[in-house]
């Protein structure tokens, strides 16, 4: 660490942080991006002690059940923001509904990595005519119009198997493709360094260089584009979802929650229906982002901060 | 330059092909009839069907039945829409000036709102106008654009009455009268305005800091040095250079329209081709549904072409790859 020959030999040389040190501690320096992630540790943690928080909240903790004496009622003191046109607890719901946004949102994306990694870094790590093929693929995937393909795909699926995991492998199928390119990029950069040949002449296998070397050198772009990528796909599933294209309509979920705004009186006389899950879905979108943003900051050894 | 475009050109057809042989084996996947809509979904007699089965060659191996379809699409055939009782192909004629019509406008405000934007905030970087320009393009890259459109809606439309809150046009004017397109433009003007402002922030981010970057190069000095008023420097000169490389992102933008096309119109109940599509998959009019996702997969490559291509244009590097 320090010089050889100065005063400061004899005492032994401080340890240097290791890069993920240095990462986190510019990370928890980062005002926004910890606050993004108080909020969405505190989304996750409701969303998911939604079952057992439901009896505190409301009268009302049955999320499926239709309740035909209480439909539509304005926020009041036993119902904190009111009840939908089925006489459901918003609230409640809206702790639910996070529960499969985010759960789709995150499987989703580790669909999406997982295979974006595999073949990203298979393809930059061979070169040449495996290459061509993957990538070939890759641009395949990619041309394909990504909403116009999930509805369409989801229609023929949707009556064989449940609908929530088709929706998740759906669009993990689909949207790969920018992974894959931008790991398969890194890939390339990165097996031009002598440790990659030096493991290779000392007979590592290719799978053990990839898995040691090369995907821990990619590994914080990779967390920065997953983070983004979670944020797009809870987006994704919302859109679909208040299209009528996405979970089942009896699944709360954050999109179906809002597609109650699509009856003209719902959306212009009871905002307390579909204004709280709007909310609540772009402040954990751009919380998201700011995590993002946070991360890509904090792995960055040229930034200072 | 035209060698690269042929190239580029070339590589389409395959993917052209792999595209509509996935589109064929989709509309096989499909329950019924979904390619020609000829037979007709209420007659449950099998004999009829049968019938109509051997008659639209249903019978013949994939392979034949795919080159016929593929002839026929080619040639505008796309089938006979089980809704409308009609060929798909002039009903989706019918709604594509409506798409042109918001995908052209939400460009132009989009265009509007991104200069105005980038240009100020790359003439005064890190000032407070910049960080407040920033701080709105971050909030509206993260808004889904569905929430944007539900909370337009209900302020712009609902609240202050001044845009209608759907259709494309007002059922009481006279077609081809002045009234007539004033109408539709003020009714494409919110569904354009929440479209436009999807895309709004990456073009500002990228103008600004192409703004910022080139202000630092040698000819800015020697502008400057020669005593050129500073505002002619940033306007005329630094745009011009800042200008080329946001040209790339128009065929990036023909794809991101269609995805947003679909659900801003629907939302908007604005009827083109977006919401034509979402249509036919809930009143399962199949051969609409798969002549559209043809042609959107085919818009859609096509966005990819002329963003390589103008890439090709702007930097002549990609040429020789």
């Amino acid at each position: 660490m320090a010089s050889s020959n100065t005063i400061t030999q004899q005492q032994k040389p401080e340890r240097s942080l290791s890069p993920w040190q240095i990462a986190r501690r510019k990370f928890l320096r980062n005002k926004l991006a910890m606050i993004s992630t108080v909020f969405i540790i505190i989304v996750t943690a409701l969303s998911f002690a939604a079952p057992f928080l439901a009896p505190f909240l409301s009268p009302l903790p049955d999320v499926a059940r239709v309740n035909i004496g209480s439909m539509n009622i304005p926020p009041n003191s036993e119902h904190i923001l009111g009840t939908d046109k089925s006489g459901r607890d918003v609230l409640t719901r809206l702790f639910y509904g996070g529960r499969i946004s985010l759960l789709v949102g995150f499987s989703a994306t580790l669909m999406v990595i997982t295979l974006g990694t595999l073949v990203g870094s298979i393809a930059g790590f061979f070169g040449g005519f495996v290459d061509n093929i993957l990538m070939r693929f890759t641009d395949f995937v990619l041309n394909f119009p990504f909403l116009v393909f999930v509805i369409v795909l989801n229609t023929i699926l949707r009556d064989t198997i449940d609908g929530v995991s088709v929706l998740i492998i759906v669009i993990g199928v689909l949207s790969w493709g920018g992974v894959a390119r931008l790991v398969r990029s890194k890939v390339l950069a990165e097996k031009e360094n002598e440790y990659v040949l030096a493991a290779l002449s000392i007979g590592c296998s290719p799978l053990k260089v990839i898995r040691k070397h090369l995907l821990p050198n990619v590994m914080s772009t990779i967390i920065v584009q997953a983070t983004l990528i979670f944020a797009s796909m809870i987006v994704v599933e919302s859109a679909l979802s208040y299209l009528g294209f996405g979970v089942p309509q009896s699944v709360p979920s954050w999109g179906n929650m809002l597609s109650s705004a699509n009856e003209p009186d719902v959306l212009q006389g009871k905002p307390w229906i579909w204004m709280p899950p709007a909310l609540v879905l772009t402040c954990t979108i751009l919380s998201i982002n700011f995590i993002g943003e946070g991360l890509k900051d904090a792995m960055n050894p040229k930034s200072l901060r | 330059m035209l060698k690269y475009s042929i190239r580029r050109l070339l590589g389409m057809i395959p993917m052209l092909i792999l595209i509509s042989i996935v589109v064929f084996t989709l509309a096989k996947l499909m329950p019924g009839d979904s390619l020609s809509g000829e037979i007709d979904p209420n007659n449950t007699n099998p004999e009829y069907i049968a019938e109509m089965r051997e008659k639209l060659g249903y019978n013949d191996p994939l392979p034949v039945q795919y080159f016929n379809w593929i002839t026929g699409f080619v040639q505008g055939d796309f089938g006979k829409s089980t809704k409308y009782k009609r060929p798909v192909f002039d009903v989706i004629m019918e709604k594509i000036p409506n798409t042109l019509f918001l995908g052209i406008m939400s460009l132009i405000i989009t265009y509007i709102l991104a200069f105005m934007m980038g240009m100020y905030s790359g003439r005064k970087p890190y000032t407070l106008g910049d960080n407040a320009i920033a701080g709105i393009n971050y909030i509206m890259l993260a808004i889904p654009s569905f929430v944007a459109a539900v909370f337009a809606i209900y302020f712009f439309a609902f609240n202050l009455n001044w845009f209608p809150f759907g259709g494309s046009v007002d059922i009481l004017v006279e077609t081809g009268s002045a009234e007539y397109y004033l109408s539709r433009l003020h009714h494409v003007l919110l569904p354009a305005l929440v479209l436009g402002a999807m895309s709004t922030a990456s073009y500002t981010q990228f103008l600004r800091n192409d703004i910022i970057e080139n202000s630092r190069k040698d000819f800015v000095r020697t502008a400057r040095a020669k005593g050129t008023p500073i505002k002619k420097i940033y306007n005329v000169h630094i745009l011009r250079n800042s200008i080329i490389p946001l040209v790339t992102f128009l065929g990036f933008d023909f794809a991101a329209l269609i995805g947003g096309a679909i659900i801003t119109e629907t939302i908007f109940t604005y009827p083109g081709i977006g919401m034509l599509f979402l249509d036919s998959v809930n009143v399962r009019d199949y051969p609409t549904l798969m002549a559209l996702t043809m042609l959107l997969s085919f818009l859609t490559l096509a966005g990819n072409l002329i963003a390589d291509l103008l890439y090709g244009i702007v930097d002549p590097r990609i040429r020789l790859e």
